[in-house]
């Protein structure tokens, strides 16, 4: 058994082809961006300048809408785990204690919306919020309300709000999935237990569900910082950054530069720290929280 | 919980049910109807003859048929590929004996961490001095590499799960290694197969940014393309446009419908173990 399993030929046989795709579309293209943020070339298979750092410098001293892209990320995750997650974890453990058919079924149905095309979400929810003819401010008519009507994604106080509503309403299902699965993990003896020590209903989720989440919750956050780091088709499709960078993300801002701005370099350099961003967060997010869980 | 607490809590779902799936309901409602309907003040409309010249536009118009046959293409070469890298990767990491298992297992994950989009503009100059863009091969290669490191993931967890007993007694009858894991490990790891093709599938059918910079060909372009081009062609006709959103929609809730119980499954086995 043991010379099967260490058949090297049999190893590499199996290893190789996905360390190949790996190596093709995630190690190969960061070097090369590594190489292109250091030059100041207008498109690929132009001519290229080297210029050293000075894309860097640019980007993190004096490029404004690279911080005003965090901070939006920022904004976007704090959105997720203060707004989303809380409902999530609310029908994650009410679901499961509808039990029965119901459970099956209301599960199936939250989750619809996240099979649908990003490009049919975004397209939808421009027609949902548009000014004129927009289910929104045909419903606030409907109820009166006629002074709350706006340019939902045309007015830069409004435009980030309004995108986290639509990444709310696409993304609950997956949020309310993971919850699910870790409340089913939870087993039924704890509440028990709980119950006989007198304590019921919310008192009793808050006590022993909410704590018991948390290695799921854990995960959760960082996901959902990473995931509001990453956003890119929804904004691309709806607001594309604007209005005046009010919705700017990194993704759609290297995207832009080098497609439309012909900056590639410093599109490169764009997509490098987005990296070394996205590598330190998930870094830094699993260290706070293995922390806290100690205390805990 | 109490027979009335458990039929509120029944009507409660109902009404959120209601609620979010309505933007969905308006949206087959108004691809039913002439666009002229769009700028009445009724938040739904009742078509007193219903437009099917709008399906039609975006049947015909829409070419919904071609971008259909290239998403069916790309997403079945991608899940096939997908699977078979996976499953060996996986098997190498839980049951061979190797020195670098750990690290190259490391290494893999990370690529559920590196945004894709980062590796857009690089990949972009690669594909294009491989004469890859604008081929199937320059969707297929990035959506298999993107979709690798999570299935390696999910079947990891799964494959630990699983007894060694059986596949010991196949190795010893003198199977070879590689009969042993598709004849033996892939039945027996098929409800995690299953979770990992049908989310694959997913995410093919709907990938909206590579295809949109590594495709230019009109004829290799996929299903979400086919909204964003009829959105330019048909500009005014909200109807068209709507029509053209269902039907790109309706193939990905056929397969949700038949498969969902294996995604909530899969992650549920993924959750408790992770």
């Amino acid at each position: 058994m043991h010379k099967v399993l260490s058949d090297r030929m049999a190893i590499f046989i199996f290893v190789f082809p996905g360390l190949a795709f790996f190596i093709l579309t995630f190690v190969a293209p960061i070097i090369l961006s590594g190489y292109y943020s250091l030059t100041n070339t207008i498109a690929p298979g132009t001519s290229v300048d080297m210029v050293g750092l000075s894309n860097f410098k640019e980007l993190l001293l004096h490029d404004e809408r690279f911080w005003l892209s965090l901070r939006n990320a920022l904004l976007l995750g704090l959105g997720f785990v203060l707004i989303q997650h809380p409902i999530c974890i609310f029908f994650a453990i009410m679901l499961d204690r509808i039990g029965g058919k119901a459970e099956k079924w209301f599960r199936t149905i939250f989750f619809i919306p996240c099979v649908i095309s990003v490009v049919v979400i975004s397209r939808m929810w421009l027609s949902l919020l548009d000014p004129t003819f927009g289910l929104l401010n045909k419903v606030l008519g409907f109820l009166g309300l006629e002074s709350l009507q706006h340019v939902w994604l045309g007015d830069s106080s409004t435009a980030l709000g309004s995108l986290l509503s639509i990444l709310i309403w696409s993304g609950f299902g997956w949020g309310l999935l993971f919850y699910y699965a870790g409340v089913k993990g939870i087993p039924e003896e704890l509440y028990e237990a709980a119950r006989l020590d007198g304590a019921t209903g919310i008192k009793l989720h808050w006590r022993i569900t909410v704590p018991l989440l948390s290695p799921v919750i854990t995960v959760q956050v960082t996901l959902a910082m990473i995931t509001a780091l990453k956003q890119m088709e929804t904004v691309f499709l709806t607001t594309n950054g604007g209005p005046g960078d009010s919705t700017q993300f990194l993704a759609v801002y290297l995207y832009n530069q080098a497609f439309s701005a012909s900056n590639y370099g410093y599109a490169n350099a764009i997509s490098i720290m987005f990296i070394i961003v996205c590598l330190l967060v998930t870094f830094l997010l699993n260290r706070i929280m293995k922390n806290k869980n100690l205390d805990y | 919980m109490s027979k009335a607490n458990r039929s509120m809590l029944w009507i409660f779902f109902l009404l959120v049910a209601c609620v979010q799936l309505f933007p969905l309901v308006w949206l087959v409602d108004f691809s039913l109807v002439d666009s002229n309907e769009f700028f009445s003040d009724s938040v739904l409309v009742w078509p007193d003859i219903i437009k099917w010249q709008n399906y039609i536009n975006a049947w015909v118009d829409g070419q919904f048929v071609r971008y259909l046959i290239n998403s069916v293409i790309v997403s079945g070469a991608t899940i096939i590929l997908t699977t078979v890298i996976s499953l060996s990767m996986a098997y190498a990491f839980t049951r061979m004996e190797w020195k670098w298992r750990a690290f190259f297992f490391g290494v893999i994950l990370l690529g559920i961490m590196i945004p894709i989009h980062a590796t857009l503009l690089p990949n972009f100059a690669i594909f294009k001095t491989l004469g890859l863009t604008d081929s199937y091969w320059g969707l297929i290669l990035p959506y298999t590499a993107v979709s690798v490191p999570f299935s390696t993931f999910i079947l990891t967890g799964f494959m630990r799960s699983i007894p060694r007993a059986i596949e010991e007694s196949a190795v010893m009858d003198g199977a070879s290694i590689y009969r042993t894991v598709f004849q033996i490990i892939l039945p027996l790891t098929m409800p995690a197969v299953v979770t990992v093709a049908v989310t694959t599938f997913l995410n093919c059918w709907n990938e909206f940014i590579m295809a949109y910079t590594f495709i230019s060909n009109n004829s290799l372009k996929t299903l979400p393309f086919s909204v964003m081009n009829f959105a330019g062609q048909y500009a005014s006709d909200y109807g068209s446009q709507f029509a053209v959103m269902v039907l790109t929609s309706i193939p990905a809730i056929v397969i949700y419908a038949i498969f969902n119980e294996k995604i909530t499954k899969g992650v549920t086995a993924g959750a408790v173990k992770g």
